[in-house]
């Protein structure tokens, strides 16, 4: 990054900046022409000056000009222009001003908007070469950078740099020219005047932006402590779980008060000085035109100066001081943005960051990680100066499979993390065959080497996106996109210096892995998730989630099928009972109302939840159906039990949430309703027949076993259904998506897809016979593997919070292993998994890398048995034995017997 | 069948004979209806113990593992209330209950019931007293049986 923001700016879009500047200058003309028009309509058409020798007619758009006296004075006249009357000179005058006022505008607007696209082009260019420097800060660097500033510096702190950037050089070139024009054209009318303003000017543009500099200090202090406030509100959200662990909200709660307050206390600060300067600004702003109406006043008195000359003067001022103003602001913004640019590239200071990844494909070099691994004289200290690896030297033969048995050590870890390349500063060589280990081009090592760490890192997305997050390496250029729109993304990225692959495009090899399409390789997924036990998961998550059956209609046919199976084997075994199926004639006792009346799942927010009783439609299609009143007495009731029974309980008592209708905030509101309409009746606003008429809805018969419902209402409620239908489609879209049943519902999870109905709440454990029986049909119909690929879809969540530890470790190893490495490095990561489980897991993963090698970090030699070799760790040095080559029983010391390093005073 | 009739019921059962009605309301709430067709366990001994049920309609029997296989010790009918042993004591299921014929019963989840205990003193006291009751009748009885 260039230390000044001129600079940078000037580089990367001098020729934009220069075209900018050439429609300024040339748009200056007509502006002069529009401010000398005035005093033209005044003298010349209403004053009558062009007609002051009794002359009927003057010439209007006469174009000519006089040379000056020392080339002969002469005039030459280019045309002679239209003879007009005094009015009709009057209305062409004034249509002139008009053209000139829409050509001023058009030029301004021209300018305006390239300006703007012009900074929001370097905003591009500047976040992204920050972006880029992120990926490139080193081990040291992270260790104090906190990702919530750094978030901060790309997201908020460059926007008003970027605002600046177009105006950069425009806006002082334009101001300048505006105002300049101003002045020369007073010094035209009236030299004194003119030197008068111009006095006015000086004084404001010296003394104001020294009044300011101390704006700026504040500027920057601000910026710091709201940059800090950032990173200490990300610290805690990413710490929560121990601020609730030690109860240290009120300490929390002070530490942001207290630098709230100190935001506030510079704003404070800020705020007296910049408003003080404002007024000493406008104050001298003002003083001219005094002068101007005191002196030109009494020029025009005394007859040295006319009157439409003043009148033009006063008006010509009237534009003198925006632009000046403006032009003050500009130095303060300059100012203002040159430090925040000293800040962020502090932040990125070129110390914090590696040396620039060399993008060049090296193919020469990508050939199979195998033969010889030699590793000479490794050395490594820890943070305290403690050799940790001191002159370790090994030679094994790849591929391999490898125990790296730590007994307790941190160095079995560490050589681990050494060979995955995750720690740069060691001391000593690595190489393989003649290959320098550290020197691999990174997309050599990206390909071929893999590691699982203690911490599963899962970027939010689908399961999908996480396993195959290691095999986008570059894009196959196989999309097929609008071309037009193509080439402008493609040059917009050229002009910022960005990227121009597409995130849209193909970016998967899928020939690599022997399979033709995205399907056939979901497939691959699938299998290897089940493999590492995540079957059962993939088919949890598969029901859960969701099929759009315009994308795949054979798959949406073939879930129809399995609906109407199930059906029938409900029927055959005598489960009839335990669901019970949406029917489009009949009332179905296990839903909600809302369900029952919308006879399908709503795809906007406005229809889903409490919010269907306050959507206009929906209360239209009530109404109609004559259904507001039993419903609101519905409303009624379920308050009055409510209220009757959750009473007492304190608020935020878990069995609020799980039963209520109402939250515990909510039950005084609901008490004061009742209070005010004990019963049914017809004066009640739309505010409190909202609020009853979200109880009704959220009520499931079966469930709540308020005996609400009769066999009246029900007919009545699925009677309503055609007509809540017919008023939600009335203006296009829905917004629910109707059930059918010869069709999968997109917005129903896929679980519900194949029962079509609503598990009985009435037959004892319907729930878990009603799994087996699915689980049962969806086998026969050979859906597992479908259901499971639909899994893949399922979100992970920030972090991967939405998984729990065990299946995010396996998304983890799923990522790595799938790309199929030569070398797969697995530190740690089978940690979240019980023994047994981990030992399925290391017999698997020795299975899946057959022909290659496997680093594998153990706790000790109980599982090592299997392994090729067995790696030990002792005083700094490194053994490495074939299995069975050692006696049993002459075991490594117990790991109490370590030195303490570095505590040595 | 509505909540007011669970009420009623629960009503019935001497350990929430006591117990205010809007509670015992919130007990019915809380509680799934459930119906058990004919020879469907309630639970199995040696379950672990999640729910208590009282029948609301049916018959169930008990039965108990021996050698010789299940044999039947009891039969319990309306507003008979069964399990609840298990989940205040946290051990395992001591016996079988099968409904003998289409039965409906009211199923009270342990946390559920625990998380009342601990939050209205008064049901605590109602199933304290009746414990104690049950008790001394045992006490009883031994007495009875010592001295035979």
């Amino acid at each position: 990054m260039d230390k000044s923001l001129f600079r940078y700016i000037w580089k990367h879009s001098k020729r934009d900046q220069l075209i900018v500047c050439g429609v300024v200058l040339a748009s200056q003309p007509f502006y002069f022409m529009s401010l000398d028009l005035p005093r033209q309509i005044v003298n010349e058409a209403i004053q009558g000056e062009a007609f002051r020798d009794g002359n009927v007619t003057a010439p209007f758009l006469s174009l000519g000009f006089e040379l000056p006296e020392w080339l002969g004075g002469a005039s030459v006249q280019i045309f002679e222009g239209f003879q007009l009357s005094r009015v009709g000179l009057l209305f062409g005058l004034s249509s002139l001003f008009l053209l000139f006022v829409i050509i001023n505008g058009a030029f301004k607007y021209w300018i305006n908007v390239s300006k703007g696209v012009l900074g929001e082009r370097m905003l591009r260019r500047l976040r992204f070469d920050l972006f880029s420097m992120v990926l490139r800060f080193t081990p040291e660097a992270l260790r104090t950078v906190k990702s919530s500033e750094t978030a901060t510096i790309i997201k908020d702190e460059v926007e008003p740099i970027g605002g600046f950037i177009g105006d950069a050089f425009i806006t002082p070139v334009f101001l300048t020219m505006q105002a300049l024009t101003a002045l020369f054209f007073i010094m035209v009318q009236n030299v004194w005047l003119g030197l008068l303003a111009l006095g006015v000017v000086m004084i404001q543009i010296v003394i104001i932006p020294r009044l300011r500099r101390e704006l700026l200090r504040l500027g920057r202090e601000r910026q710091l402590a709201s940059r800090e406030l950032a990173g200490r509100v990300g610290e805690v959200l990413d710490g929560i779980e121990v601020v609730h662990v030690h109860n240290a909200h009120s300490w929390e709660r002070a530490e942001i008060g207290n630098r709230l307050f100190t935001l506030f206390d510079i704003r404070v600060k800020i705020y007296n000085r910049k408003f003080l300067v404002k007024f000493l600004n406008n104050f001298l702003s003002q003083l001219t035109p005094f002068f101007f109406y005191a002196i030109g006043g009494y020029f025009a008195l005394r007859g040295t100066l006319d009157i439409g000359q003043l009148v033009a003067v006063i008006s010509a001022y009237r534009e003198l001081p925006p632009p000046l103003k403006e032009l003050i602001d500009w130095d303060q913004q300059r100012l203002d943005v040159q430090v925040k640019y000293d800040q962020v590239t502090q932040h990125f200071a070129e110390e914090r960051l590696a040396p620039l990844v060399e993008a060049r494909e090296e193919a020469a070099q990508d050939e199979p990680l195998v033969g010889p691994l030699v590793a000479e004289e490794l050395q490594l200290s820890d943070s305290h100066g403690g050799a940790i690896l001191d002159n370790a030297s090994f030679a094994i033969e790849l591929p391999a499979r490898l125990a790296l048995i730590s007994a307790g050590s941190p160095a079995a870890s560490i050589t681990a993390r050494i060979l995955a390349r995750r720690i740069p500063g060691f001391g000593g060589h690595i190489r393989i065959g003649d290959r320098d280990l550290m020197r691999l081009p990174p997309s050599v090592a990206g390909r071929r080497i893999a590691y699982a760490g203690i911490d599963p890192i899962l970027f939010p997305g689908t399961i999908r996106d996480n396993v195959v997050y290691g095999l986008r390496f570059k894009p196959l250029g196989q999309r097929e996109e609008d071309r037009r729109e193509a080439e402008r993304r493609v040059a917009e990225a050229i002009r910022t210096g960005n990227p121009v692959e597409s995130i849209s495009d193909q970016w998967i090899d899928y020939s690599q892995f022997g399979v033709g399409n995205a399907d056939e390789f979901d497939r691959l997924l699938v299998d290897l998730l089940s493999r590492i036990g995540m079957g059962n998961e993939m088919y949890l998550f598969g029901l859960a989630g969701r099929l759009d059956p315009e994308k795949d209609p054979d798959l949406a046919g073939r879930f129809v099928e399995a609906r109407r199976r199930l059906h029938e084997t409900f029927q055959a075994s005598g489960m009839e009972g335990l669901v019970e199926p949406f029917d489009a004639d009949r009332y179905n006792d296990q839903a909600t109302v809302a369900e029952n009346l919308l006879f399908g799942v709503p795809t906007t927010s406005e229809l889903k939840g409490r919010n269907l009783a306050e959507n206009n439609e929906f209360r239209s299609a009530i109404d109609k159906a004559e259904l507001t009143r039993d419903l609101v007495r519905m409303g009624l009731q379920i308050a009055e039990t409510m209220t009757e029974i959750f009473e007492g309980l304190p608020p935020g008592h878990s069995l609020f949430e799980q039963f209520s209708f109402v939250g515990a905030e909510e039950l005084p509101e609901f008490e004061a309703i009742l209070r005010r309409h004990p019963h049914l009746d017809d004066d009640m606003d739309r505010d409190d027949q909202v609020r009853l008429l979200s109880l009704p809805l959220a009520y499931v018969e079966a469930r709540h076993r308020l005996g609400l419902l009769d066999d009246k209402l029900r007919g009545k409620l699925v009677r309503a259904r055609a007509l809540v239908r017919e008023t939600l489609e009335k203006d296009g879209s829905a917004g629910v998506e109707f059930y059918d049943p010869e069709r999968v519902c997109s917005a129903a999870p896929l679980r519900d897809n194949l029962l079509f109905g609503r598990i009985s709440y009435r037959v004892a454990n319907a729930r878990v016979r009603v799994s087996e029986a699915i689980s049962t049909v969806v086998k026969e119909l050979g859906l597992l593997e479908e259901i499971q690929r639909i899994g893949l879809d399922q979100q992970v969540g920030t972090a991967g919070r939405l998984l729990t530890p065990q299946e995010r470790a396996s998304v983890s190893l799923a990522r790595c292993l799938v790309k199929r490495p030569d070398i797969l490095i697995v530190d740690g990561a089978l940690a979240p998994f019980d023994e047994a489980r981990s030992q399925q897991m290391t017999e698997l993963l020795m299975e899946l890398t057959e022909q290659r090698s496997l680093f594998m970090v153990l706790p000790n030699d109980r599982q090592a048995g299997s392994f090729d070799i067995q790696m030990r760790f002792r005083d700094g040095q490194i053994t490495a034995e074939k299995t069975g080559s050692r006696a049993p029983g002459a075991d490594e010391p117990p790991a109490a017997a370590q030195t303490m390093e570095g505590e040595v005073a | 069948m509505t909540l007011e009739a669970e009420v009623q019921s629960l009503r019935q059962v001497p350990m929430f004979r006591d117990i205010d009605p809007a509670r015992l309301k919130l007990l019915a709430f809380t509680s799934e209806r459930v119906q058990f067709s004919d020879g469907q366990r309630f639970f199995s001994q040696g379950d672990a113990s999640d729910a208590a049920y009282v029948i609301l309609d049916g018959r169930a029997h008990v039965l108990l593992n021996t050698p010789g296989g299940e044999i039947t010790v009891a039969e319990l009918g309306d507003n008979a209330l069964v399990g609840e042993m298990g989940i205040l004591s946290d051990s395992p299921r001591s016996a079988t209950i099968m409904a003998a014929e289409p039965t409906t019963a009211l199923r009270i989840d342990k946390r559920v019931f625990l998380e009342l205990l601990a939050q209205f003193p008064q049901m605590s006291l109602a199933v304290m007293r009746e414990l104690a009751q049950r008790l001394e009748r045992t006490n009883a009885q031994l007495v009875a049986q010592s001295s035979s």
